[in-house]
């Protein structure tokens, strides 16, 4: 236990020192910060507009915080993890602290929980300077539901980087070579933030075409005046195309939910995205994952996207268990 | 030396590793008792480090069992690393942080407490002659510098049994006598039993009293370098080493005639002429008669290297 805490401390000390960290910290804050102005912005400009929406963009699109998150969350993670274990063994500094009385597991144990320690910090402090520049900026403060949604995305936001920290763990754990397990995190981050929403749609498409089938909208013939009109369109053509349309979306997005940063963009949205609409005043409604929306609370929020938190948890603990099983495995072997 | 202590400190039996279908450790039975300080030599992949590996509970033996300071290596290799410290081979450090702060780390991780660590920490600087450097970077040290920490980590826990994996690959020959030093003064001041692998020979007949040859996994020797000159002598008494001003054939050939020489092998500036009896009066009378002097002559030696051979190619 002793030397589990010491190699936390070293490791997490090392993280808050390295330029590696502090870089991503200082480029996250000044973009975060840029969000939080142009959203305070929007909101100052519209009559309808909610503190939280500094955090999700006014109609949850485009350049925001959360959509910050989705695309450098993994880099960061992975930053912190991916030569955790290989540069320490390459270096032969893995053999020199593996000969004092410790038992092994408290060498990743140690580094993982540092990482999420660096993870957390740099979380809670983006998302409070945030919060902090924008209370100023819009001249009121979060309401007490908005309180709850900050502080669950805050912790969902912690546990989506570590998920990638537990990725980039798995891959120093892995592999021999840093220039490998470097390689193998950037393809990781392309594929899951990028990639995949073009392979599911190809996939999508290949097994359920959404081109409108052919003589839906028939050109009638011209009529004596010259006119041209469609015929009116063939409503069972018309109700299976929608069909497949819908079918088609559904296996879209159960492809991109292989990737934990489509299921975090899909959890955080719901969490903390809130539309008022200024005529129901009072009335407040959330979009949950789809394109439905429902009035939810920051409760059912949590709630309606239960299984997307799961899943990442899962990854999460699958990542490290592997990686915590590979590394008591592998041995110290002469010659590194 | 102390001759009390006669105790065994490292154990092993029938101690073995395979990696597939290599054989890396072979049923290696060896002893080391306390405040010995044994060389462990072999050549590469004769599974020096990996035994070294085994007996710090780094790695699992295959089969058979090992023990170091009472404690066995499988089912209670953290008490082993309290008694015991390696310095690996190719050993690494933090390169950010300083000589101090490596050390400080060492010693949390071995549960000294701080103040303590501190203490050590000056005591073992100067003794390494370190001081000047402790507020340094490791980054910018040199080869032995670096060796030099490696050291004082072993140290810092106050080991009864060090493990020194090639301590002086890669050193001048001025930091591998220095080092050399250190370890002696370790072995006789606090009797710290010490196994020192090492491929540079004379370092070991410098430093060891005992030598373990270990050759594809087995060992092949256990002896004093003492007792193994003298077996090694033992075979052939009788070569006198010469080294004259003048070596004409005409001289050697003359000393070939005298009766009772059996053979004479000029090497270098050496002649080594082999008797049957002692003819050392005969061999330097007839030298002197053909206007050569004698610049030395005696019994033949065996150095180290020859006793290393002779164990490494017999098959």
């Amino acid at each position: 236990m002793a030397g589990f805490m010491v190699i936390c401390r070293k490791e997490l000390s090392d993280h808050l020192g390295s330029k590696r960290f502090l870089l991503l910290f200082g480029l996250i804050i000044v973009l975060s910060l840029f969000s939080a102005y142009q959203g305070a912005e929007s909101i100052r400009n519209n009559s309808a507009g909610l503190f939280i929406n500094i955090f999700s963009g006014y109609y949850g699109g485009g350049y925001s915080f959360l959509n910050l998150m989705f695309m450098f969350g993994p880099i960061i993670g992975l930053a912190l993890g991916f030569d955790a274990i290989n540069r320490e063994r390459n270096h032969g500094s893995l053999s020199v602290i593996l000969s004092q009385p410790i038992f092994r597991d408290s060498v990743i144990n140690g580094k993982f929980l540092a990482g999420i320690g660096a993870l957390s910090l740099l979380a809670v402090s983006t998302i409070g300077i945030m919060s902090g520049v924008a209370i100023p900026l819009l001249g009121f403060g979060p309401g007490p539901d908005e309180i709850v949604r900050i502080v669950l995305f805050t912790l969902l936001t912690i546990l989506y980087l570590s998920v990638w920290l537990a990725i980039g763990l798995l891959f120093s754990t892995v592999t021999k070579k840093t220039t490998t397990s470097v390689l193998m995190s950037i393809s990781t981050w392309i594929f899951s933030v990028i990639v995949i929403t073009i392979v599911a749609s190809l996939i999508a498409n290949a097994l359920v075409s959404t081109q409108t089938p052919e003589g839906m909208f028939r050109m009638a013939p011209p009529s004596n005046n010259g006119t041209a009109s469609f015929d009116p369109i063939d409503q069972t053509m018309m109700e299976e195309w929608q069909e497949r349309m819908r079918t088609n979306s559904e296996i879209s997005t159960m492809i991109q939910r292989i990737s934990p940063a489509i299921l975090y963009q899909e959890a955080a949205t719901s969490i903390i995205t809130v539309i008022r609409f200024p005529a129901m005043s009072g009335f407040t409604i959330s979009a949950s994952s789809g394109t439905m929306f429902r009035s939810l609370d920051a409760g059912q929020g949590m709630l309606s996207n239960w299984p997307q938190i799961v899943v990442l948890a899962v990854v999460l603990i699958v990542c490290f268990a592997a990686s915590y099983m590979l590394f008591l495995r592998q041995e110290i072997r002469a010659g590194g | 030396m102390k001759k009390e202590m006669s105790e065994p400190m490292i154990q092993t039996q029938q101690l073995t590793k395979h990696y597939g279908d290599i054989k890396a450790v072979d049923q290696l039975d060896l002893t080391v008792n306390k405040g010995e300080i044994v060389g462990f030599l072999g050549p590469n992949g004769s599974g020096k480090t990996t035994t070294l590996l085994m007996l710090m509970g780094l790695s699992l033996p295959t089969s058979g069992t090992a023990s170091v300071g009472g404690y066995n290596v499988i089912n209670e290799s953290k008490a082993v690393r309290q008694i015991a410290a390696m310095l690996p081979e190719g050993a690494g450090y933090y390169d950010d942080l300083t000589a101090r702060q490596n050390l400080r780390y060492i010693g949390q991780l071995n549960d000294i407490p701080d103040p303590e660590i501190e203490k050590r920490t000056e005591e073992l600087l100067e003794a390494v002659k370190l001081t000047k450097w402790a507020d340094t970077k490791i980054g910018k040290f040199s080869r032995g510098m670096k060796q030099r920490l490696g050291i004082m980590e072993v140290l810092i826990k106050r080991p009864k049994v060090a493990f020194f994996d090639e301590p002086t690959l890669g050193l001048d020959p001025k930091a591998t006598k220095e080092l050399r030093d250190i370890l002696i003064k370790l072995n006789k001041e606090q009797s710290l039993t010490i196994l020192l692998s090492s491929h540079l020979l004379y370092e070991i007949q410098q430093t060891c009293q005992k030598v373990l040859i270990l050759r594809k996994g087995k060992l092949v020797v256990a002896d004093t370098i003492e007792n193994l000159s003298n077996h090694l002598a033992g075979e052939d008494r009788t070569t006198i080493e010469f080294e004259l001003t003048k070596m004409t054939s005409d001289l050697i050939q003359k000393i070939k005639d005298i009766d009772g020489v059996t053979s004479v092998d000029k090497e270098n500036h050496k002649l080594f002429v082999h008797t049957e009896s002692d003819k050392s009066r005969e061999i330097s009378e007839t030298i002197t008669k053909n206007g050569s002097t004698i610049l030395l002559m005696k019994p033949k030696e065996h150095s180290l290297e020859e006793i290393f051979l002779k164990y490494y190619t017999e098959d």
